[in-house]
């Protein structure tokens, strides 16, 4: 579906830039659907630079196939616009990271969690280096605030059979559930553990970086009600360049569409891109990587710019409540676009800790010293 | 025993254990440049278990971070670990194998042959420092047999333990053999064994 979501996204920036007197001139999109297979992602990327000579790629959902197409712009100097947030560690001079890095996006939800939920999580994903990787971060700050990871499950990528872990919830009650399963998985993870919490007369937060609007219909009005989700982009974003943008998208795409982060941040890799060759004068991708460097673009999702130190951008996080409509209501956002860290060499471990810990309550409770977790 | 250079590959066996037919090509073409014979396996499955060889080249994307398989490559040969994604959870995977050496992807045919290079000199490390730990240990473990001697020399020779455990010494030297076989020779004998042997 994120496939679909991105492109419907690209195409309606390049029209934009196509049609506006801002630019003087257009751009040509070329299309290749490598339908996820991973190994296509390098024929499809090598055919668009030596048959079309394009110069700059935008796509890639997954980290496999971006792997896949990061040697190829770097063999050829190339520039890769990628829209998706990632787990982060990867600095390519080729690639431009429009997704949120892991300081942006599971950093604020897991602090949230500590806050004013809980330290002790149940951990459910999808098997692969999203869910491996975030899982880690969680356990590394809720460890680090005295917490525990009370169980870390995966299923395959696609699996379905969701009965097992939704029975052990329930039987364990744990007070906060982090879903970081993708597709489908996700959706029927959510429908059953709603309809066993319901059954049971339970509620269990879930919490969740990576719904969007469009899954929350997928998942159903309501399952999908009460997910704390943290992303960049919601299309309740109050700000008029998104009230703008919202309402070109149903113009465009219906007005029972909804864009999505994903979605969004493809719209946002064009315009950027646009607006780099603009400043630039040039197409080439050295002049281009110059000019999109600090250039601070109004996007529907708020002030966003690239950092020249690690090529990935400036944006703002926020969390959100899923809530009956399919949509989100913001409850948090950061009061400005925060520096991208994708090593996550500034997380401040201590200052998280001590943040689980400030009240008297949470001091009585847990200990600092040394205690045995399992 | 002569021990194989770590510079000469020819002839040594790799199994490579990847999943990438690009990356596979790249390497296959580098052993083979090298004179060096190739197995192969696919990640998902378990190793051939009758072939010896002298190192694995695996490709660390290409097993799950939480699968058992992973313990399957823990074998006796040096590894060479090839990485792409440089996430602390996939890296304390990789330590977990206790890579020899590593190359990050994208491959190219440089960096193989260093890779192996340092992957047999690991290895070799690794033996000689094995050895040598088995025979600190050895000496710790007759610590006692030693103590027990220097005891029976203080007691029997009204000796000091300093110059009970020269004597101890000398003698051994005298005898061209190990502080701790004397010790275990007086501990039988119950004083000071005479030898013949006198070589020194």
């Amino acid at each position: 579906m994120m496939a679909g979501e991105m492109r419907k996204s690209a195409l309606m920036a390049v029209d934009e830039i196509n049609q506006s007197d801002e630019f003087d001139f257009t751009f040509a999109a070329h299309l290749r659907d490598p339908g996820g297979v991973v190994a296509a992602y390098h024929t499809a990327c090598d055919e668009l630079i030596r048959e079309e000579q394009v110069d700059h790629i935008v796509g890639c959902y997954t980290s496999a196939s971006r792997k896949q197409v990061i040697p190829i712009v770097e063999r050829t100097e190339r520039l890769l616009w990628h829209p998706a947030r990632y787990e982060g560690f990867e600095s390519s001079d080729n690639v431009i990271y429009v997704g949120a890095a892991p300081n942006h996006n599971v950093v604020p939800l897991v602090r949230h969690m500590l806050d004013h939920i809980s330290s002790d999580v149940f951990c459910i994903g999808s098997n692969y280096v999203w869910t491996w990787e975030t899982n880690r971060v969680i356990r590394e700050i809720v460890t680090s605030a005295s917490g525990r990871i009370l169980a870390e499950r995966l299923l395959e990528l696609g699996e379905t059979a969701v009965d097992h872990i939704v029975k052990e919830i329930i039987d364990r009650k744990p007070p906060v559930v982090f879903n970081t399963l993708v597709g489908e998985s996700s959706y029927v993870f959510m429908r059953a553990l709603h309809e066993a919490t319901t059954r049971a007369g339970l509620t269990i937060p879930v919490l969740s970086c990576s719904l969007c609007e469009p899954e929350l219909k997928l998942i159903g009005s309501a399952a999908s009600v009460g997910c704390i989700t943290s992303s960049a982009y919601f299309e309740s974003i109050e700000r008029p360049e998104n009230r703008a943008f919202v309402a070109r998208w149903k113009a465009r795409h219906g007005a029972d569409s909804s864009p999505s982060v994903d979605g969004q941040s493809t719209y946002v890799c064009v315009m950027l891109l646009a607006r780099a060759i603009r400043r630039a004068g040039s197409a080439d991708v050295g002049a281009v990587r110059r000019a999109a460097a600090n250039h601070r673009y109004d996007s529907p999702q708020g002030p966003i710019w690239v950092d020249p130190d690690n090529n990935h951008c400036f944006l703002t996080p926020r969390l959100a409540r899923s809530v009956p409509g399919c949509q989100f209501k913001i409850f948090w956002e950061a009061d400005a676009p925060e520096r991208p860290d994708p090593y996550l060499s500034n997380l401040d471990l201590t200052a998280i800790g001590m943040g689980a810990e400030k009240g008297n309550d949470a001091m009585t409770k847990r200990s600092n010293h040394l205690r045995i977790v399992k | 025993m002569t021990r194989p250079s770590p510079f000469s590959v020819r002839g040594r066996r790799a199994l490579i254990v990847m999943r990438d037919e690009r990356e596979i090509s790249i390497v296959r073409r580098q052993l083979n440049r090298l004179g060096m014979t190739i197995a192969e396996c696919d990640p998902a499955e378990a190793p051939p278990s009758d072939e010896t060889v002298d190192v694995i080249v695996v490709d660390a994307d290409s097993i799950p971070i939480k699968s058992d398989p992973a313990t399957v490559w823990k074998s006796n040969a040096p590894i060479i670990a090839l990485i792409g994604t440089e996430t602390p959870s996939r890296l304390k995977w990789l330590l977990d194998l206790k890579p020899a050496s590593f190359l990050v992807k994208p491959l190219r045919s440089a960096g193989l042959y260093t890779a192996l290079v340092v992957a047999f000199d690991c290895a070799q490390r690794r033996l000689d420092e094995a050895a040598h730990i088995e025979k600190l240990e050895d000496r710790v473990r007759s610590r006692r047999v030693v103590f027990a001697a220097v005891l029976q020399m203080m007691r029997g020779h009204g000796l000091s333990e300093a110059d009970a455990f020269t004597l101890i010494r000398q003698t051994a030297m005298r005898h061209r053999t190990t502080i701790e076989q004397l010790s275990a020779e007086i501990i039988a004998a119950g004083g000071m064994p005479n030898r013949t042997t006198r070589t020194a």
